[in-house]
Order: structure tokens, then C-alpha cells, then sequence
């Protein structure tokens, strides 16, 4: 009975969400298989494995790979270390704080596009930007951020970082905030030094959120598009050719759809299983996720 | 008592001041691409390319105008039509779910929660081939309709895992003491709980309207020329943008696009903010 009064609620989203996610991801892994060009889009010929073969011996699509972990992981790591130490800075309540944290939840809603480009025409760019003038004020000629090596990716994580900062940051406040009074004032009382009592009692206490918010993280960074896209369409060369956009080029330059579809399959795979190594351990050691 | 000798500073209030003054900075390091490119979207072509760059000058609007001639409403009304009405489209359908799914013990209920939350974390640009192929079959590329039902990957998910957890708040012997007075199961829904969880209806609004307006990967390869949004259509400028006057009309661009939202998210911040930490899955 229970069960099915709850599917009059829940039917509806589900059926949208076959459409709209179940059956796309089928779709390409099925393509997967197919060896097929947009310009010719009824001509399918059967590949079976031939595109995964072709993908783990592509230098690019393996470059991308790695492209992406190093990204990943940078930016990932960028955020969640000044996001902590941010909210630590914010913890304490002082006059204006609700202020404060309203104007860093601006960068948050800007459209990725909007910042990618204002950093790349007013930050990065190589004669008339702020950096290479900040620069030269002390001598240095700054090089050519978004179109050389590795400036580039630098660039895109420096931009990458700046936006999601404020979201681990308000996180971490609001974890902050939910903290046991008592057992930081216990901890204070045994004299325990503050990074002491930073790293041995908040933040095994706040192990949760903590875990969350990297996977959270991971994931929107290794999907990454929109930012890299906008600041150098991958380039120079293909240096900083996220798995997204090896998928994008591929598919909408080269058109060779089911490689393109192959390439996302395993681009999918991978995430799948690094979030199944963070999340396993979690659930076994707990007994439940959700 | 009177005090006599020199007042001693307490080194805890030295240590505020200096948290303070971090503080201000730490805003104002975040916030300075933002201000700068709004002085820059007032700067006539001139003082835009001045190196130091000029914080004093003549403000024009120039710019903007160029964005009005450019069609920029013709952008904007776009990415409304899409964002709005693909996110009341997830509300009408998520909303529902939600309740289902906080309500009612059902078999493989973590299955589909985890599905739902996979979807939010799923690489996007797998969703997106097939759909272009998809959309293209049935003809919808290109069109409002479009990208009005893509869009709902986006916002779905949000409205499904946020209202789950705002329903849960709400005590559950509400529901029970309308069910003993004889209340059908859609009454109970529609007269008591969703009443007590409205606010966080708003939340999941906001949210996935700032997302709708943001996207950039869907539109970009299946919003065609009709349909085409106010992030695609800012990028169209980025070729050719040695000039003075694309850096203008860039800035003023930039702005218009941020303005509805940045001034969305600072009325209902509260909501909002709860909405961004909630989606952390506390």
C-alpha cells in the first residue's frame, strides 16, 4: 500500500529522468560501438571494442586524461585548504559577518562564462592586463597567460579556484557553526594549541561535510567545460584539453560520434569509480550513506 | 576605580583587529574582478586601454548601447523563457517526488536517491551528444522547447535532494494526526506539508535558476540560432576582441548578464546560502 501511493509522487520524475539522462547514457554507450560521422549520421558501422582500443593508444585522449586529473586535483585541493581556512577566519561572529558572507556568494552565482572572460581580457591578457602591468611594475615581463605552456592551465585553475572558494567556504562555516561548543571549549581547557585543536578535534569532527564537499568538488572538476572552454578552447595545442572538451572537439570538429561517445563512456567510468573508492569506505566503515 | 598609567592593549584585541582587517581584504580580493569590470563597463574605448589602468574618469554609456544594438534583449528573453520555465517544470514534477520519496518506505528508495544524486554528478557532456542527436530526430533543436526539457537535468536532481531533506524536517506526527482526522494522502501534501516547507521551495527555485541562467555546455551545442542564450551569446564576441570597443561592450555584457542574479542572490541570500550548504547533503 505504502509503496504504491509513494508512485503517483515519484513516477513523473522518473520518467523524465529517462528521458532525459537514462536514455542518453545508453544511447552512448551504445554508440560506443559504432563507428559513425555527423555528417553522414544514418551510415553506422559496427566497431564493437575498435573505439576503446583506439582510445587507450590516442596520445590527446590519454593526454586529456591526465590533463584532467592534474586539474582535478590542483583545484580541488586549492579550494578545499583556503575555503577551511577561510571559514576558520569567518568562524567567530563579528559585526557585519551575515554582510560579508552575502557579497562571497557573488562570484558563486556569476555565470563560469562571465568570470572565465573577465579574468582572460582584463586579468590575463598579455600587454594591457593587470597582472603583466603588476608585473612589470617590479621588472618582471609577465608571459602569455591563456595561449602558453603551462600558463595556461595555471590560469584556468587560478580562475577555477577564485570561483568555488566561497562555495567550500560556506560550507565549512555552516559545519563550523553546527560544532559542539563544549568539546572545543574542553579541548582549550586542557590547553591545547589552536592548529592543534584545528587538526586533531574539528576536523575529524567535521570528517562528514568534509567528505561531501570533496566529492562534490571532484566531481565538478573533473566535468569541468565551461571556464577552460571560455579561456583557451583547450589550447596551446591541446594542453589544456579537459576530457569535456576532448569529447566537445571531437565530436563537433572532427565529427567521429561514436569515438567521441566512447571517450565520454570512459570519462564517465573513471569518475564512477574514483567516487566509489572515496565513498566505499565510508559506507562500510558506517554501514549507511544516505 | 580610576585607572592611572597607560592603557595596555590586550594582545586578543590586536589579534581581531588583525582578523578584521584580513577579513576585509579577503572580500575584497574576491570581489575585485567583479568591481573592476563594472568600472570597466562605464570607461569610454579610450580610457578602457590607458596602461596603469584609470580608476578616475568620465563615465559613459556607451558600452550598454552597444549591447542593446547587439540584441542583447534577444539573448535575454531566451535565457529566461529557458531558465523559468524549466525550472517550474521540475518544481511541478520534483516537488511531488520529494514527498514520495520522504514519506513513504518504498523498495530501492536509496537506489533512486543515489541515481538522483548521480545524475547531479555525472559528466554532462555525456548527456549531451545523444541529445543533440535526439532533439535533432525529433526537431526540436534549436528551440526553446528544447532546451527547456534539457535544462531540466540541471535542476531536477537540486529540486529532488533539497526538497527531500526540507519535507524531512517537517515532523512527520503532523502528517499522521491529518491522517487519523481523515485526511486523503494529496491533501496532507498539498494543505499541510508543502505549506510548512515553502521555504524551502524558494531555495530550490533560486538555485536552479542561477544554474538555469548560467549553463553554458548545453546551450552552446544545442540551443542552434533561435534559442541561443545570453552565455553563448556573449562568447560569440570572444574571436575578434583585440579592440577597445569589444572590450567595452564585453564588460557591459558581463554585467547585464550578472545583474539579475547577483541581485536575486543578495535579496534572498539567507535562502540561497542555506540552499548551497544544503547541497552538500548535511
Amino acid at each position: 500500500m505504502e509503496w504504491k501511493n509513494a508512485l503517483i509522487y515519484i513516477v513523473p520524475s522518473l520518467v523524465v529522468l529517462f528521458i532525459i539522462a537514462i536514455y542518453p547514457t545508453l544511447y552512448a554507450i551504445w554508440s560506443g560501438f559504432w563507428d559513425y560521422n555527423l555528417h553522414r549520421p544514418d551510415e553506422w558501422v559496427f566497431a564493437g571494442f575498435e573505439n576503446y582500443l583506439k582510445l587507450f593508444s590516442d596520445s590527446r585522449f590519454l593526454s586529456s586524461i591526465g590533463i584532467t586529473f592534474i586539474f582535478t586535483f590542483l583545484s580541488v585541493t586549492g579550494t578545499m585548504v583556503l575555503g577551511f581556512l577561510l571559514a576558520l577566519l569567518f568562524q567567530k561572529p563579528f559585526p557585519g559577518k551575515n554582510t560579508a558572507l552575502a557579497l562571497l556568494t557573488i562570484p558563486m552565482v556569476m555565470a563560469p562564462v562571465v568570470s572565465a572572460l573577465i579574468w582572460r581580457v582584463f586579468f590575463f591578457e598579455p600587454d594591457v592586463g593587470i597582472i603583466n602591468w603588476l608585473l612589470s611594475l617590479v621588472g618582471i615581463s609577465g608571459p602569455y597567460w591563456v595561449s602558453s605552456s603551462p600558463w595556461a592551465l595555471i590560469s584556468a585553475i587560478t580562475v577555477n579556484i577564485w570561483f568555488m572558494t566561497p562555495f567550500v567556504m560556506l560550507i565549512m562555516d555552516a559545519a563550523l557553526s553546527g560544532l559542539p561548543r563544549d568539546t572545543i571549549e574542553a579541548a582549550m581547557i586542557d590547553g591545547a594549541g589552536y592548529w592543534q585543536r584545528v587538526w586533531y578535534i574539528i576536523i575529524p569532527l567535521l570528517k562528514g561535510p568534509i567528505l561531501f564537499t570533496l566529492i562534490f568538488r571532484i566531481t565538478i572538476d573533473y566535468r569541468m567545460f565551461d571556464i577552460v572552454y571560455t579561456m583557451t578552447r583547450g589550447g596551446p595545442a591541446f594542453d589544456t584539453e579537459l576530457l569535456s572538451l576532448w569529447v566537445y572537439n571531437v565530436a563537433l570538429r572532427t565529427f567521429q560520434m561514436g569515438y567521441a561517445n566512447a571517450g565520454a563512456v570512459v570519462m564517465m567510468i573513471l569518475i564512477g569509480i574514483t567516487c566509489l573508492l572515496i565513498v566505499l569506505p565510508i559506507i562500510r566503515g558506517k554501514g549507511e550513506l544516505l | 576605580m580610576i585607572r592611572t598609567g597607560p592603557v595596555k592593549i590586550k594582545k586578543a584585541t590586536i589579534y581581531e583587529i588583525l582578523r578584521l582587517a584580513a577579513i576585509v581584504f579577503v572580500i575584497f580580493v574576491i570581489l575585485f574582478p567583479v568591481l573592476w569590470v563594472l568600472l570597466a563597463s562605464f570607461k569610454s574605448p579610450g580610457d578602457l586601454m590607458r596602461v596603469p589602468p584609470v580608476l578616475i574618469f568620465e563615465p559613459t554609456l556607451v558600452n550598454y548601447n552597444v549591447v542593446a544594438r547587439e540584441g542583447f534583449l534577444f539573448y535575454f528573453r531566451n535565457s529566461a523563457i529557458i531558465a523559468i520555465s524549466s525550472v517550474a517544470f521540475s518544481i511541478l514534477v520534483g516537488v511531488p517526488a520529494a514527498f514520495g520519496l520522504s514519506r513513504f518506505k518504498t523498495k530501492g528508495k536509496g537506489g533512486i536517491m543515489l541515481y538522483i544524486l548521480s545524475v547531479r554528478f555525472m559528466p554532462y557532456i555525456i548527456f549531451a551528444l545523444p541529445l543533440f542527436f535526439l532533439m535533432s530526430r525529433l526537431g526540436i533543436i534549436g528551440t526553446h522547447g528544447g532546451l527547456i526539457f534539457v535544462y531540466i537535468i540541471i535542476s531536477l536532481p537540486i529540486v529532488i535532494w533539497l526538497m527531500k531533506s526540507f519535507f524531512d524536517s517537517v515532523p512527520r506526527n503532523i502528517d499522521e494526526a491529518a491522517a487519523l482526522d481523515g485526511a486523503s494522502q494529496f491533501r496532507i501534501f498539498w494543505q499541510i506539508v508543502l505549506p510548512s516547507a515553502l521555504p524551502g521551495v524558494a531555495t530550490v527555485t533560486i538555485l536552479s535558476l542561477i544554474f538555469a541562467w548560467n549553463e553554458y555546455l548545453f546551450a552552446l551545442i544545442l540551443s542552434g540560432r533561435e534559442a541561443q542564450t545570453l552565455t553563448v551569446g556573449l562568447t560569440r564576441f570572444l574571436g575578434g576582441m583585440e579592440t577597445a570597443v569589444r572590450w567595452g561592450m564585453l564588460s557591459a555584457w558581463s554585467i547585464a548578464v550578472i545583474a539579475p542574479v547577483v541581485l536575486m542572490a543578495l535579496l534572498v541570500n539567507r535562502q540561497l546560502r542555506r540552499g548551497f550548504t544544503g547541497m552538500s547533503g548535511d
